[in-house]
């Protein structure tokens, strides 16, 4: 009741989370991916190539581009259009411009591990494999979002191959960074050179975003409040649940997910994908 | 300022109707189609095989199968579990247990044309090939368009357990087998008889005579046209004579690729290869 009460007063405020009822405007760009899924770096990327007068940082992060899950509705109203968005939010109809950036869930489950450690969401002593579990079934206690495949499926089902929708996937960006950016620059119509380029990379490094962090955790919303010893930019790279995510847990997401991987072009490190898409096939052949 | 003003005391008493905003428990079962999709008679059916008991009309379908755009937060809170609700929503990840059902997209539109004229939102001049552009770009109804409600659903759950796939035009040819399917999915031992008796009383000819009297009872229906009756043909096909030869191509060409794979043979179009390249993919 005290709760609810509370909601509503935030709300006649306007001091209410915007999330999903945030006020959708035609000339929004929405940035989209599930989380941990290098969604922060593009957000920087984004910002500092709209924005080469002032290099970005967390402390201004949010006005550049504002995030609609931790910013108040009164917050993204004072934003002057076009806005750019981030959100990790499964497909809503209503945004009209959207980059959707998607990472093998392999890796993501890695980095969400980290995560919820570092937001206390999980305990510490919590083990891997039944974290995998939970991601998989859609029992994180973060569960807003869908799974990572209900995520990432909702949106290329809808929107893919349409104008107004850009898909990037992590690894592309990271094996190319200045293609993919070009890509980004593209979508957004924005005329650049490669020497801007340039410095947009290099403003956006993962060596400058942690040096960032490290002074500026408390000024951020996203890491004010938390546990210092786990770093929010993780190790920002592809491929490590090769090494370190257990056997029984690789198979897991690709018996669930295969026939996703498989379309997104992640290689499966097992056979169960496959046959997962067989049964598929046979589940609605008529 | 004011409008928020209102919202916020309707907030505080419970008196809003949800819609998307249902708080959702976990053991609800969900009746989820695009608009004109048969999603109606699917209520009449489930709620006839469900709750016999309650006789379901136009006057209590709205409390046997709750319609979160139809009650107050209230009331829906203080339903018996587990519930059985309606809704035309496109993709939402906290529904867990779902029965989509699916009609050819050409039908889907004639129906609508029709039922916006009978709740004039446009008059019967209104040119059916502009109502389908439309319809297309998703502007007619507040779902989303059809091709991102069906293939939210279909591509999110295609092989999740919590999910049944339903297909209009197969209820339509063998009505008992597919409610059947529904008895399994609700895990409801059904007996052939019970199931024949659930069709019976959700037939196409019943429902019209409730229409007739109960018109005015119905959320659906009341401060609408009554020249035109929401029950209306009630059988698949007709946009083979009705709909205009460019309506029907600007419709397969933009979700062409979703039509076949749900078994709805479509021109040679392969525009809008998107919205189905994830299916085909999974499926193939």
């Amino acid at each position: 009741m005290i709760y609810g009460i509370r909601q509503i007063l935030k709300y006649l405020a306007g001091t209410d989370i915007a999330g999903r009822s945030l006020a959708v405007r035609p000339d929004d760009t929405f940035l989209v991916s599930y989380p941990r899924s290098g969604n922060t770096w593009t957000r920087f990327l984004i910002a500092n190539l709209l924005h080469p007068g002032e290099p970005v940082t967390f402390a201004n992060i949010e006005y550049l581009v504002p995030d609609t899950e931790a910013q108040s509705s009164r917050h993204l109203k004072r934003i002057p259009g076009p806005r750019f968005i981030k959100s990790h939010e499964y497909f809503d109809h209503r945004y009209p411009r959207v980059i959707y950036i998607v990472r093998d869930p392999r890796d993501v489950v890695l980095s969400y591990y980290d995560f919820q450690r570092k937001y206390q969401q999980i305990a510490d002593c919590y083990p891997l494999e039944p974290y995998v579990s939970d991601f998989v079934n859609g029992r994180l206690s973060s569960a807003d979002w869908g799974t990572w495949a209900e995520n990432v499926a909702s949106w290329i089902a809808t929107r893919h191959n349409r104008k107004n929708f850009l898909l990037l996937r992590y690894e592309d960006m990271i094996a190319d960074t200045p293609g993919e950016l070009l890509r980004i620059a593209d979508f957004l119509e924005h005329k650049t050179s490669p020497r801007e380029l340039d410095q947009v990379i290099e403003r956006s490094s993962a060596e400058r975003m942690r040096e960032l962090e490290e002074r500026q955790s408390d000024l951020w919303v996203s890491t004010k409040n938390k546990r210092k010893d786990i770093p929010f930019i993780g190790t920002a790279s592809a491929g490590d649940w090769r090494s370190k995510l257990p056997a029984a847990s690789v198979l897991e997401i690709e018996t669930a997910w295969g026939p996703l991987l498989r379309f997104l072009n992640y290689e499966l490190a097992t056979n169960e994908g496959l046959r997962a898409a067989r049964e598929v096939r046979e589940l609605y052949s008529r | 300022m004011i409008e928020r003003m209102i919202a916020g005391i309707k907030l505080a008493l419970g008196l809003h109707h949800p819609a998307r905003n249902l708080a959702v428990f976990p053991d609800d079962i969900f009746i989820v189609s695009y608009p004109k999709s048969g999603n109606t008679w699917t209520r009449f059916l489930m709620a006839n095989l469900v709750y016999p008991e309650k006789s379901p009309d136009f006057a209590n379908i709205n409390r046997v199968i709750p319609d979160p755009e139809a009650l107050s937060k209230r009331t829906l809170a203080r339903l018996a579990r587990p519930r059985i609700i309606k809704s035309h929503q496109y993709f939402d990840p906290r529904y867990r247990r779902v029965v989509y059902v699916v009609r050819d997209p050409r039908d889907v539109a004639l129906s609508q044309y029709h039922f916006h004229i009978k709740r004039t939102l446009i008059d019967d001049s209104y040119p059916i090939q502009r109502f389908v552009e439309r319809f297309v770009a998703g502007e007619t109804s507040p779902y989303a368009s059809w091709g991102e409600n069906v293939a939210g659903w279909v591509a999110t759950r295609y092989n999740a357990p919590g999910f049944l796939l339903l297909r209009y035009e197969d209820m339509m040819t063998n009505t008992q087998a597919e409610l059947a399917k529904v008895a399994a999915f609700l895990q409801l031992n059904a007996s052939p008889e019970r199931l024949a008796e659930a069709v019976e009383r959700s037939s196409a000819e019943r429902m019209r005579v409730m229409e007739k009297t109960q018109a005015r009872k119905w959320t659906s229906t009341r401060n609408t046209r009554q020249d035109i009756p929401f029950v209306r043909t009630a059988k698949p096909g007709n946009w083979k004579t009705e709909l205009p030869q460019a309506a029907i191509e600007r419709i397969e060409t933009a979700w062409g690729p979703l039509m076949r794979w749900l078994g709805y043979p479509a021109g040679p179009s392969n525009n809008g290869e998107g919205i189905a390249s994830v299916l085909e993919t999974v499926s193939k």
